[in-house]
């Protein structure tokens, strides 16, 4: 098009996070290269520090602009007001709060003595903090090539981490979540494709105004590329029936990296969907939606039922993160981003708390089962307290108020869209999904146990899961903390 | 006064809370007298409460008759206060809720589940009682489900892990059955608060009340019935009492008790205090509907405890029946109905929780609930326990001069003269049908005494440690068969509070 390109200040701002990130993950990178000489906790506290304070850092600059709107990388349109390729505004400030708490988390829980030692760290955080940075990008994206190279900048790291254990069960988890991502790539970039044949445009909000001004055989078309691009979406956070890749993806990977997957792969995900469905493909009464609703409906059915009948922990975890992320469809499928950014939030939190949990018990006892956890109430009462509180969030019961209210706001959500049907189907699910955490808790109370789970937990672990355990706590006396991340 | 209805909120919970941080191996007896002081200054703060003379919100545009009133914002994003406030029929629930948590803690200072674990059985029958009350006290919708809540989980650790010892696979199916049903049916009750916000943009009750949602169909309708089946599994009406005879025969006795005596009191408090007067018009559209699943509940349930051989499910079943005809009274939608639902609710909850301790103590010492395996002669073995059986007996079966007749003959007195949009010929029928289910009521319970009670002595040889009426199920039980003589000789004490009603 033969325009100059020159970044504004206001460019450089909004793009200072994920850039930061991106240098942090070229700098940690050359800290574990070059200086062989430390030994190895001290290259990995200095790694993971690090890792740590460049998150810490997008999350204080996050906090400090949250109330700003920051359209960058803008050029005038024809007609309409300027388009823009990435935008920083209070919904891109929810999510990426939510990512990076996220991806603190995850860094936590690979502390030294956490992380299997096999694992190379430098690569480890590397590529964490490379996904993030595409994380943060896809999430204040607002042009199709932004939200493809944001995706992909996830996708690449994500499936390199799982495959970091070289061992037969990462190879088969990090081959299944390659394939899976060319795959979604290739579906999105054909939506893409016609999306843009369609419109003449890969600005989102360019999209939405000529979506809405289309002859009626193009529709169709418009229709069969949303379609697409959201199947393509539907790939990468496991929505059924796209969802097959996951439970064997995250069985798989080291525990840490399962945590990662869960947490801010997925919300990375979630995050790019809403933005596509808020701001350009779907606009309010598109048949998308009701799309996206159906997938909701079925995505936390078969997710729940299959968690059901888990008898390994991180199974259940995975197939339960299915139901968990049909639940953030259902008001991703209205549009409303303050429901899923609160719901991500306390989501964030409390699966990480469950995969610090489950990580302590799976570095003892490697077979992962619901009976390794037996009596644990009584032999190791802290850690059998945090994690009963992460289930009962999960499921969304008192005390987990944390989980009620977010799950309410998705019921609030939904009435007012006028979708009855889906509200019944989560009352439903709200009951299956409660089933399926309460066995995990009857196996914690159990007692009287023949080999309960007892051991010296790690410190970082302890501080990490007390933390989750606070954050959690806290978010559920306070609950419109939550609902005031993306306002 | 607010700061007392706050105190009795926030003491159970954060006296179960300091239960557990003290080591599991403190004695099952002290953590039995922490949990008997504990709910003892409960019930105290609640009799303080009591507001002697002050009728009901709703009906009195007076703002006096709600009492110690707190309300705050608590979630501005979702439109949720924390608004507490009780009232006449909120107070006597909420005694009646302190008197069984504190005779159930007082219980467990001598007979605890075999299993053990008292400190956390006592620190979970706090939570409930916080729960309940919180239930019986909020203001708000989502308060209102969220107390609601707060009382499943740690029911359903009472049942699957105190619960039946010979059976473990039955206990712990019939707590999820509990547990399940209950949650599924507050998830619909949700649903139908949301309906209701979306039409008024409140979920104050109280302002609901002052401004209901009118309309006899569409959202209304919907909200209506939505909410009518969340409560009606709580109570649980007929078809949806499937979870009930399990639960409260698989419980512990002091679980068994609070289920009857305060949990199945939630779903019919909570049609009164929300259904009625905050969607008026689809209440009088589903009121027929509800009466004949109520009447249908009278009948099924005592038909059904005329087939029972096991004691505790009998007495379960009964509770069908009885909270059906709460359930009439109700959806007469006439004072004398209303007056006789709030009455029986009461009179249900202290009659059939000193039947559950009865037949807990008769459980304890036959190792078995089994009518069959029991034997009879109860009279020579155990006197005073068949007396007392046989007095709690006739209680429930509606004996004038005791308790539980005051709240049926109101019920039916109701449905003889329902209130004026609903069609009287139903439910003259059903009054009728009804009528016939306290014949039934007669029947199984004089059959209950005749099998448990009478018979030859030497044909059923006493067991060995078969010890009659002992001094702390004296000191428990004492109470409960006072206000059953009290409530029978004098209704007035708990009516005259309904009198504006």
């Amino acid at each position: 098009m033969g325009e100059s390109v020159t970044l504004t200040w206001t460019d450089w701002q909004a793009v200072a996070v994920p850039l930061a990130l991106a240098i942090g993950a070229v700098a940690v990178l050359l800290v574990d290269a070059f200086w062989r000489s430390a030994t190895a906790q001290l290259r990995h506290t200095v790694v993971t520090l690090l890792t740590g304070a460049v998150i810490l850092f997008g999350l204080v600059f996050v906090w400090a602009q949250r109330d700003d709107f920051k359209p960058a990388f803008c050029r005038p349109a024809v007609e309409g007001p300027a388009e823009c390729s990435l935008v920083f505004e209070p919904m891109t400030a929810g999510l990426w709060a939510v990512l990076l708490i996220g991806g603190l988390g995850v860094v936590g829980l690979s502390a030294y003595r956490l992380l299997a030692s096999d694992i190379p760290v430098g690569e480890y955080h590397f590529l964490l903090l490379s996904a993030l940075s595409g994380a943060t990008v896809l999430a204040g994206a607002r042009d199709l090539a932004t939200v493809v190279i944001g995706l992909e900048v996830v996708s690449l790291p994500s499936f390199a981490m799982v495959a970091l254990r070289r061992d037969r069960r990462g190879s088969e988890g990090a081959l299944k979540a390659f394939l899976v991502s060319v795959l979604s790539t290739a579906v999105m970039l054909f939506g893409i494709s016609y999306l843009y044949g369609v419109t003449g445009s890969l600005y989102l909000t360019t999209i939405a105004n000529r979506l809405a001004g289309l002859d009626p055989d193009l529709e169709r078309v418009a229709f069969a590329a949303g379609l697409f691009v959201i199947v393509g979406f539907a790939f990468k956070i496991a929505a059924v029936p796209f969802h097959a890749w996951l439970p064997d993806t995250y069985v798989g990977a080291p525990v840490e990296v399962t945590a990662f997957l869960a947490v801010v792969s997925k919300s990375a995900g979630v995050a790019g969907l809403l933005v596509l469905v808020t701001t350009g493909i779907a606009p309010n009464g598109s048949d998308l939606r009701t799309v996206v609703a159906v997938l909701a409906a079925v995505t936390m059915t078969v997710g729940n039922l299959a968690a059901l009948r888990q008898v390994e922990a991180v199974r259940l975890l995975a197939w339960s993160s299915i139901g968990q992320v049909g639940f953030l469809l259902a008001p991703l499928a209205v549009g409303d981003a303050q429901a899923v950014v609160g719901y991500l939030a306390a989501y964030v939190v409390v699966t990480l708390g469950a995969f610090g949990s489950v990580a302590v018990v799976q570095r003892h006892r490697p077979g992962g089962l619901l009976t390794d956890y037996r009596g644990m109430v009584r032999s190791e009462p802290g850690l059998a307290v945090a994690l009963i509180f992460f289930l009962v969030v999960l499921a969304g019961l008192p005390p987990g108020l944390a989980g009620l209210f977010t799950k309410f706001a998705a019921f609030q959500a939904v009435i007012d869209a006028h979708l009855g049907w889906l509200a019944i189907v989560m009352a439903i699910n709200v009951m299956i999904g409660l089933a399926v955490y309460l066995r995990w808790v009857a196996e914690l109370f159990r007692l009287p146990a023949d080999d309960p789970f007892s051991v010296d937990i790690e410190s970082p672990a302890v501080a990490m899961i007390s933390l989750c355990a606070a954050t959690a706590a806290v978010l559920s006396v306070l609950p419109s903390t939550m609902f005031a991340l993306a306002t | 006064m607010n700061a007392i209805l706050l105190g009795i909120l926030a003491l159970p919970l954060l006296a179960a809370l300091a239960l557990w941080a003290l080591p599991a191996a403190i004695g099952d007896r002290l953590a039995a007298l922490y949990g008997s002081v504990v709910s003892g200054l409960v019930l105290a703060g609640s009799l303080i409460l009591w507001p002697w003379n002050d009728g009901w919100f709703a009906y009195t545009p007076d703002e006096r008759a709600l009492r110690a009133a707190t309300d705050v914002p608590w979630i501005p994003a979702l439109g949720v206060r924390f608004h507490v406030a009780v009232d006449s029929i909120s107070m006597p629930l909420i005694v009646l809720t302190a008197l069984l948590v504190f005779l159930c803690c007082l219980y467990s200072l001598r007979i605890t589940p075999r299993i053990g674990r008292t400190r956390s059985l006592i620190a979970l029958l706090l939570v409930i009682e916080a729960g309940v009350i919180g239930t019986f006290s909020a203001m708000d919708l989502v308060l209102f489900f969220l107390c609601f809540e707060i009382v499943l989980i740690p029911m359903w650790l009472v049942i699957d892990i105190w619960g039946d010892e010979h059976d473990p696979a039955g206990r712990k199916r019939a707590a999820t059955t509990f547990v399940l049903m209950t949650v599924l049916g507050s998830a619909l009750m949700l649903l139908g608060f949301l309906l209701v916000y979306r039409q008024a943009g409140t979920f104050d009750i109280v302002r609901l009340t002052n401004a209901p949602v009118l309309g006899g169909h569409g959202i209304p309708l919907a909200a209506a019935i939505l909410i009518a089946v969340g409560l009606a599994v709580k109570v649980p009406l007929w078809p949806l009492h499937i979870w009930l005879p399990d639960a409260h025969a698989k419980a512990p006795t002091v679980g068994s008790v609070l289920l009857a005596g305060v949990l199945l009191k939630l779903g019919t408090y909570g049609m009164i205090r929300i259904l009625l007067p905050v969607l008026p018009d689809a209440t009088v559209t589903i009121a027929p509907y509800l009466a004949g699943f109520s009447t249908v509940a009278i009948i099924a349930g005592s038909l059904a405890c005329l087939a029972q051989t096991d004691v505790k499910r009998l007495i379960a079943y009964s509770s069908v029946g009885h909270m059906g005809f709460i359930g009439l009274g109700i959806s007469t939608l006439s004072p004398a109905g209303l007056r006789g639902a709030l009455f029986a609710n009461i009179a249900h909850g202290i009659i059939t929780g000193l039947l559950f301790f009865l037949a807990g103590a008769i459980k304890d010492r036959h190792d078995t609930s089994d009518l069959r395996a029991i034997g009879r002669a109860l009279y020579a073995r155990l006197p005073r326990i068949g007396a007392l059986l046989t007095f709690a007996c006739l209680a429930s079966l509606g004996l004038p001069g005791l308790a539980g007749f005051w709240g049926e003959m109101l019920v039916l007195l109701g449905a003889y003269d329902p209130s004026d949009l609903l069609p009287r010929t139903t439910y003259l029928v059903l009054m009728v049908i009804a009528g016939l289910g306290t014949v039934l009521t007669a029947a199984y319970f004089l059959r209950l005494v005749r099998n448990l009670c009478q018979g030859d002595p030497a044909e059923h040889p006493a067991t060995a440690f078969a010890v009659d009426l002992s001094r702390i199920e004296l000191i428990t039980w004492a109470p409960l068969v006072a206000l059953t003589v009290l409530l029978g000789v004098w209704p007035g004490l708990l009516l005259h509070q309904w009198g504006n009603l």
